[in-house]
């Protein structure tokens, strides 16, 4: 096994590129199955777009482990933020070129309009990251692409799970901007992709563990954005968000464990610490 | 009604002065949590973050309060920037005065700088209480005035980039352009403290640190990701209604 600690590649059992088409396909197809809701007249299939933002989020873990296996120097937060700013920005223009009139656009090109804007901010800033910042990070520029796709995708498919619609005027502003929920959607969908691997990291890390906090984080918030949906769709949809989130978390949470004490050379109980009188 | 060069141009300038005030914090990291180097032990982010927040926040209050139908005056507008940027001037004096506190009075240790012989405001010595194998502790009056400025730089710039969303969506009362543009705001905050974080790479004492001359490098990246996201702003925020 190779050490991620800072100053060399990660190493692990799924390729990146698996990884890539996993989260991006998955991810744009969750967002894109919603349309049933807008074809049947319905609100019940908003869970599908939680399930690609899980994928998306898994994704975006996975590129977060690569690039700081090399060590950023700033803590591995910093670029979930950068993620999520990236995304957000990405996000919010793509959905609403469509119906802003400035292009003639068909109204469901607003997540694949939002995915190469994200792509495009990405490219540019991994390569001002390593162009004029000078980080020296082989794979500085592909994974700032990969991250900033993923953090579009995770945001775009909470915020739907949410308003159960991604077209910008009916559902997303009403739905997620105008209550607020925009913020839970942007914290969480950063914690999503930047807590897996801050949580795993070190020299015994392995790339499915991390994975499948992953998954785990993402299914949370797809619980939460569950929970918010209550108040915008109706409670039968929103309940099946939360049933099929909460789910999805028990299993990787399970797996999760198993993995640890897999890992683990010994996991053993202490018991409680000593008492005074014990002690004595 | 609203000119699209002078808009786009004064949110980039926004973003560049957020990335500018981030150099200026003083951002100590996990050796400063472990009072082995100067500054506050978090990440530039987390620090820039919180005050640009508030910052923030005071800026839309004070919009909200001074907006009227016809738009904001220009001198309204520097009541909204001077507001927003002691929002953020005052979060993180706060988050250094406590830090300082249980630096001196629950680690022990005396504040002090280990990048410079002596403090260039109060001109004390510094090198002589650097204990062995630490980088300095705590935060010695020159960060701590740099982080003010730090704070100052940041509100101004967070607010600048809301005021203009602001009058691009034009109808104040719309809580869907209030939410969009604060939000949005938000994004280029986090953008723009990253790209300085990384240009830091670590920890900072403030404009002393001989690190404080990689400034130019962070304005050029600054200026390129916000002019970005400056023009995607624009039709973003024009499209709601």
């Amino acid at each position: 096994m190779m050490s991620t600690a800072a100053g060399g590649p990660a190493s692990g059992g799924i390729s990146p590129n698996n990884v890539i088409v996993l989260g991006a396909v998955g991810g744009l197809a969750g967002i894109y199955l919603t349309l049933l809701n807008q074809n049947l007249d319905t609100t019940i299939f908003s869970f599908m777009a939680g399930i690609g933002a899980i994928l998306a989020a898994v994704w975006g873990a996975d590129a977060v482990r690569r690039v700081c296996s090399y060590g950023l120097g700033t803590g591995v937060p910093s670029i979930g933020m950068l993620a999520l700013g990236m995304g957000i920005v990405a996000a919010m223009f793509g959905l609403s070129l469509p119906e802003s009139g400035l292009i003639a656009l068909p109204a469901a090109s607003g997540p694949i309009i939002s995915f190469i804007t994200a792509s495009i901010i990405g490219l540019i800033i991994g390569l001002m990251a390593n162009k004029i910042l000078k980080m020296n990070i082989p794979i500085m520029e592909k994974s700032m692409v990969e991250i900033a796709g993923a953090g579009c995708l995770v945001m775009i498919g909470l915020s739907v799970v949410i308003a159960g619609d991604f077209r910008f005027d009916e559902g997303i502003v009403p739905g997620v901007i105008t209550t607020g929920y925009i913020a839970l959607v942007f914290i969480g969908g950063a914690m999503a992709i930047l807590h897996p691997f801050n949580a795993c990291l070190g020299p015994d890390e392995t790339q499915y563990r991390t994975l499948h906090v992953a998954v785990e984080k993402g299914s949370l918030m797809m619980v939460l954005a569950g929970v918010a949906s209550l108040t915008v769709i109706d409670a039968v949809s929103s309940a099946l968000t939360i049933v099929v989130g909460l789910i999805i978390f028990v299993v990787y949470f399970k797996k999760f464990m198993a993995d640890t004490h897999h890992d683990a050379y010994l996991v053993t109980g202490t018991g409680l610490l000593p008492t005074e009188e014990e002690l004595e | 009604m609203i000119d699209p060069v002078t808009t786009i141009f004064l949110i980039t300038l926004g973003g560049v002065l957020v990335g500018l005030g981030v150099h200026f914090i003083p951002v100590g990291g996990a050796p400063a949590a472990m009072a082995q180097a100067t500054g506050v032990g978090t990440g530039t982010v987390q620090l820039a973050a919180g005050a640009g927040l508030t910052g923030l926040i005071s800026a839309g209050f004070m919009y909200n309060s001074l907006a009227t139908p016809a738009g904001l005056t220009n001198s309204n507008m520097i009541l909204v920037l001077a507001s927003g940027a002691v929002g953020a001037m005052i979060m993180i004096t706060v988050t250094m005065f406590i830090g300082q506190l249980v630096y001196v009075y629950g680690v022990g240790v005396p504040p002090v700088s280990a990048k410079v012989k002596k403090d260039p405001i109060t001109g004390d010595v510094q090198d002589i209480y650097v204990s062995k194998g630490t980088e300095g502790h705590g935060v010695p009056t020159v960060s701590f005035v740099s982080g003010a400025i730090g704070g100052l730089l940041g509100g101004v710039g967070g607010s600048l980039i809301y005021v203009q969303l602001m009058n691009i969506g034009g109808d104040y009362t719309n809580s869907g352009i209030v939410a969009l543009a604060a939000i949005f705001a938000t994004g280029v905050f986090y953008v723009n403290s990253v790209i300085a974080s990384y240009n830091i790479g670590g920890t900072i004492e403030g404009f002393h640190d001989p690190k404080f001359k990689r400034v130019p490098k962070a304005i050029i990246a600054c200026l390129v990701a916000s002019l970005l996201c400056a023009v995607i702003a624009f039709p973003i925020m024009g499209g709601v209604s």
